[in-house]
């Protein structure tokens, strides 16, 4: 039995697979493939680059023009329309167009009339969209899938393992993790959970045996001004950044999921953000502004 | 967290199916033949312990001895197909029970056969096996042969997985046709010259997911057997010529992650139209050591009713009359203990069972058969998996 450890930049960030297995062969291939799928991903669903799906169907919004997709994508629509419902209308792939206002590297903070120009160009329901087309109905709309598919990347990821016979590995993409099983002699992943202002300090750890754990956090890009500090999530209703939880970590049995349920609690307001990781029964932590935890993150 | 699948909300319900039905997830759903080939070979001895002097006419009786070599080879032939061949040899020696008759003191001893029985069995089966995006299906023909006895079987076999991800249900039927020619060895006459049964049997199950680490199972099986059901070397055995079968089972597993364990309980009861009713019960905990070792103590506990038909003396008037153990009311506690150990490609497993028996271990009244067997069972195995 050997651990095997692989490195690589992917989904905007440092990616990592720890991988418990005797036979190297099957490791090596298991990396070729997860890496293949973490890029393939990327490929398609990045607003960055120009030939991805994304940007096809972003050029094409208010053109009429609808695009033709593929089931993976339907399904992700599928899945962020679910969410959009779900979060109270919080969640929305609509809404990255913000970054077009906010610049966290000048220091300024925008001014209201640039928002108020986007928000008209943010909403879920202006997404037409079936199992085999979509479509953006406004000029200047843009679909970012950002939101979900480095958590569905993991996921995908762990699946390719474990169809492999790797069930003791943690795959870890740029900070959101899927374990396929505990490490090889049955102890789970230790995950240390980062405070917000001492980067190199845990305020939990965490024990991982299996599935996913996302999370979300304001701390790695803000603009403060002043006292004021503006965290890098949006509101999408009201183009400015969100004034709820810092950072949220969640458990679940989908990273996809645990991203989510993160991201919408991040969305909201703190007693809101509390409730709703309450009611959806996973474990759960969260940090205020004040730096104050909440929650209780068992092990899984 | 275990029971985590249960209490979750509906929005957490909506997000987690919603996100099910992404391709992503499809890696472990999709059914799909090994991919690599298995082969194996076990041997096991099976000892019943001799039958107590006090409870025969001529002092302490030997009883069976069997030894079993089994030979298993399963391999991928397709993408979609795979082709299982299992091999089953067993040597049977001793003396069994040929009847229970009645001493000066009025208890009922049995009579032993004496040690004349010598036979063997070998048993092939075939199975190929279909898979499919949602499940996969079997057909199965299985000869077995021995000197006084011919059986062909064929059986279907198919599951489905629910798009939930959690949820397989499986259905079989297996029809079996049997011959029975009786070798005129030194107990004679035998009930028979030569006759045949049928059995026909249908099973439906489901298996359902039930939080991360607990899987339960229900099943339903039917069976029923025509032709030529009575015991052929049994002296005086009459049994009726049609017997239909119920058995509803049900099983739980759970893993436990701070033990690196997992308990396995079952239970099947199991009724019929000759009056037989049984309970069993088993407990298995599967302890992980390390990485490549597994010890599994396991317990079973089985009882039984007897036939409506069963005596240890013979009532000569009744139309249907069997003085076989087998028939009797009884209960039996098993207790053994699995060994597995793998290394590299191979896998080696030890198993010990103890089986005893009694008719006050029972939760069914009834008369005592005095033939009611102990045994010990011995088993070793190997397996090897190549790519």
């Amino acid at each position: 039995m050997t651990r095997t450890e692989h490195q690589f930049v992917a989904m905007g960030g440092p990616c990592r697979l720890r991988l418990d297995h005797a036979d190297d062969g099957t490791v090596q291939q298991a990396i070729v493939a997860a890496e293949a799928e973490v890029s393939r991903l990327e490929q398609k669903y990045s607003r960055y680059l120009p030939d991805s799906l994304t940007s096809q169907i972003n050029h094409r919004a208010g053109t009429g023009e609808a695009i033709a997709i593929d089931p993976e994508t339907a399904g992700l629509l599928k899945y962020a329309d679910t969410l959009w419902r779900e979060s109270g209308e919080m969640f929305d792939l609509t809404a990255g167009i913000l970054r077009r206002a906010w610049d966290f590297k000048s220091g300024a903070v925008p001014d209201q009339c640039e928002l108020d120009k986007l928000l008209p160009l943010i909403g879920w329901s202006m997404v037409a969209w079936d199992q085999q087309t979509v479509r953006l109905q406004l000029n200047g709309m843009e679909l970012d899938f950002g939101g979900c598919v480095k958590e569905y990347a993991c996921d995908s990821v762990a699946g390719i393992l474990k169809q492999q016979g790797i069930h003791h590995a943690l795959v870890d993409l740029a900070g959101d993790m899927v374990a396929t099983g505990p490490q090889y002699d049955g102890k789970p992943w230790p995950i240390g959970i980062r405070h917000p202002d001492r980067k190199t300090q845990a305020v939990a750890e965490i024990a991982l045996a299996d599935g996913g754990l996302a999370s979300s956090g304001n701390y790695e890009r803000c603009l403060q001004i002043g006292d004021k500090r503006y965290g890098h999530i949006l509101n999408p209703k009201t183009g400015w950044p969100t004034t709820g939880p810092v950072a949220v970590t969640v458990l679940a049995d989908q990273c996809l999921v645990a991203g989510s349920a993160a991201t919408v609690a991040m969305l909201k307001p703190l007693p809101e953000a509390l409730a709703w990781l309450e009611q959806l029964g996973l474990p759960w932590l969260a940090i205020d502004a004040q730096l104050q935890c909440h929650g209780r993150i068992t092990e899984r | 967290m275990s029971d985590r699948k249960v209490e979750q909300n509906a929005t957490l319900l909506a997000l987690t199916s919603s996100a099910l039905l992404l391709p992503g997830y499809q890696h472990a759903a999709a059914d799909a033949p090994p991919d690599y080939t298995e082969l194996g070979i076990r041997y096991s001895q099976y000892e019943e312990d001799d039958t107590k002097s006090s409870k025969t006419f001529g002092g302490a009786s030997e009883r069976y001895e069997i030894g079993i070599a089994q030979f298993h080879l399963l391999a991928p032939v397709s993408d979609d197909w795979s082709l299982a061949l299992d091999v089953q040899y067993e040597d049977m020696s001793g003396a069994s029970p040929w009847f229970v008759g009645e001493s000066l003191g009025g208890d009922p001893k049995v009579i032993m056969s004496g040690a004349s029985i010598e036979d063997s069995r070998t048993d092939v089966s075939v199975t190929t096996r279909y898979y499919y995006d949602r499940g996969n299906a079997g057909f199965n023909y299985t000869r077995s042969e021995e000197n006084d006895y011919e059986s062909d079987a064929i059986g279907l076999d198919a599951s489905f997985n629910d798009s939930d991800g959690l949820t397989t249900y499986s259905a079989a039927i297996s029809l079996s046709k049997d011959d029975i020619e009786p070798t005129q060895g030194s107990i004679q006459p035998t009930n028979t010259l030569k006759d045949e049964k049928d059995i026909r049997s249908g099973w439906i199950g489901v298996t359902r997911i039930v939080s991360k680490r607990a899987i339960l199972r229900f099943g339903l099986g039917y069976t029923y057997r025509e032709g030529f059901l009575t015991d052929p070397y049994k002296l005086n055995d009459r049994r009726p010529d049609e017997r239909s079968e119920w058995a509803i089972s049900t099983g739980y597993r759970h893993f436990f992650v701070e033990s690196n364990a997992a308990i396995h309980v079952d239970y099947r009861y199991f009724d019929d139209d000759w009056g037989v009713s049984s309970h069993t019960v088993d407990l298995a905990w599967h302890q992980n050591i390390g990485q490549s070792s597994q010890l599994v103590p396991f317990l079973r506990y089985y009882t039984q009713d007897n036939a409506d038909f069963f005596a240890n003396l013979e009532d000569i008037e009744a139309r249907y009359y069997a003085d076989d153990y087998r028939l009797s009311a009884y209960g039996a506690f098993s207790a053994g203990l699995r060994f597995n150990y793998s290394f590299g490609d191979w896998r080696v497993n030890l198993t010990g069972e103890r089986y005893r028996t009694s008719s006050d271990w029972g939760v069914f009244g009834g008369e005592e058969s005095p033939a009611l067997v102990d045994f010990w069972r011995y088993g070793i195995g190997l397996d090897y998996a190549f790519k």
